[in-house]
């Protein structure tokens, strides 16, 4: 079998089957930080798969070993020994993988890009309309409805609205903020930003659109858990029900989906995280599976 | 030192407040019942905030007096809209505690809630 047929083999595996199968596991939410490298992880792994196959549908005479090393080369990662065996075929063969790199990091530049300027733009005008409390170390909103939620980044901001306050008890209050907290001190918007991208180059794909969703909804999970170390179940749990159940008025507002009912479900009934060892070896998978068009071009029998 | 932002917000504050135009004059000498501001800073910082859109002015006998463009609720609903409505750049750019959500969905939140009450206190 030629090396491209291998690598869109793998493709379709990463790209459409281990999605489906990563989905209905039920490990991720009980290790929800590990299950986001993971989804990340894959993600990369196709990109990367992609590219080499594409250089391989471009050259396919060519050794691969010399490609990887005109690979390496390009992102500018190996010393500069062998750029004297490119020549223009090389060159040629090469345009397709870096293009598609050059577009996944430009899109994950764009993304960052736009979402920091919704924010300086959101914070500017928060900044002259919401009361800082000093005591919540977050920035209250005079409006009814309930709504909490944080702008990461640089000069981060956690804020509520009145209706919150006004609805939440003080240790429902402690807990949401907590929450709020964790996605800044973690900068979750840099791990959402990059499936964002991935999905936005890749639509479609399977993988993408679940890599997207499932990001965002162990995000929370991860910043649930954080609040947990120092506030009760009962009042994560019970915050997350009032601040769900107001209405609010049609159109303006987005609706959400079955994702808070998970994560209710998992901070009432909390699970224990994966046997130290499946952790382990769910983590070397991780760190493996990038690696892994390498391998599977590279393997004796295959190039 | 306070950043110029703070004042421009203690200038908006004092102007939604009152709800009526006010001179320089009067915001410099209600804030500095609480510290000393220069004159000239808040009337720099005042004709920012108009050019910015922020406030309009009128000439009230020799001096302008300042009014908000907009009430601090329209800001604050525009606000909540921006932060809680369906915009594409929203998941990447700010992240909420929780979703509102439809009928069905609360009542599948309540029953969850209920069933968890039972376990704890059998």
């Amino acid at each position: 079998m030629s090396p491209a047929a291998v690598l869109i083999g793998y493709a379709v595996l990463v790209g459409f089957l281990v999605p489906q199968f990563l989905v209905r596991s039920s490990w991720p939410h009980r290790a929800p930080a590990l299950a986001v490298a993971a989804w990340h992880a894959l993600t990369v792994s196709f990109a990367l798969t992609v590219a080499l196959t594409a250089y391989h549908l471009a050259a396919p005479d060519e050794h691969l070993h010399a490609g990887l090393v005109g690979l390496l080369h390009s992102c500018g990662l190996a010393s500069d020994a062998n750029s004297t065996n490119l020549d223009s075929a090389d060159g040629l063969s090469l345009a397709a993988p870096v293009a598609l790199m050059v577009l996944l990091l430009g899109a994950f530049t764009f993304v960052l890009g736009r979402a920091r300027w919704a924010r300086s733009k959101h914070r500017r005008v928060l900044d002259m309309v919401g009361r800082r409390s000093k005591r919540l170390r977050a920035t209250v909103v005079a409006h009814s409805l309930p709504a909490a939620y944080c702008l990461p980044g640089r000069c981060p901001r956690v804020v509520v609205s009145q209706g919150a306050l006004e609805l939440l008890s003080a240790q429902q209050l402690d807990a949401v903020l907590e929450h709020e907290r964790a996605h800044i001190a973690g900068r979750h918007h840099v791990a959402m930003a990059a499936a964002q991208a991935f999905a936005n180059v890749f639509r479609r794909l399977p993988l993408a659109r679940h890599a997207q969703e499932q990001t965002a909804l162990l995000l929370e999970m991860i910043a649930d858990d954080r609040a947990l170390r120092c506030h009760s179940r009962e009042a994560l749990a019970t915050a997350m029900y009032e601040m769900a159940a107001t209405k609010a008025p049609e159109g303006a507002f987005a609706a959400g989906g079955p994702s808070a009912l998970l994560r209710l479900q998992r901070v009432l009934t909390p699970k224990a995280g994966p046997h130290p060892a499946l952790w382990g070896s769910l983590a070397a998978v991780a760190v493996t599976v990038p690696l892994i068009p390498f391998l599977v071009a590279c393997s004796p029998g295959v190039g | 030192m306070r950043r110029l932002g703070d004042l421009e917000a203690e200038i908006m504050d004092r102007l939604w407040t009152w709800k009526r135009p006010a001179t320089v004059r009067e915001i410099v000498d209600d804030i500095n019942l609480q510290r000393d501001v220069a004159y000239t800073t808040v009337m720099t910082v005042a004709n920012i905030l108009h050019s910015k859109g922020w406030l309009l002015r009128e000439k009230s006998g020799r001096a302008w007096a300042y009014l908000p463009v907009r009430s601090r609720e329209a800001y604050s609903a525009a606000l909540m809209e921006d932060a809680l409505g369906t915009s594409e750049d929203r998941p990447a750019a700010l992240a909420h505690f929780v979703e509102h959500m439809s009928d069905d969905e609360v009542s599948a939140l309540r029953k969850a809630l209920r069933a968890a009450g039972r376990r704890t206190s059998a």
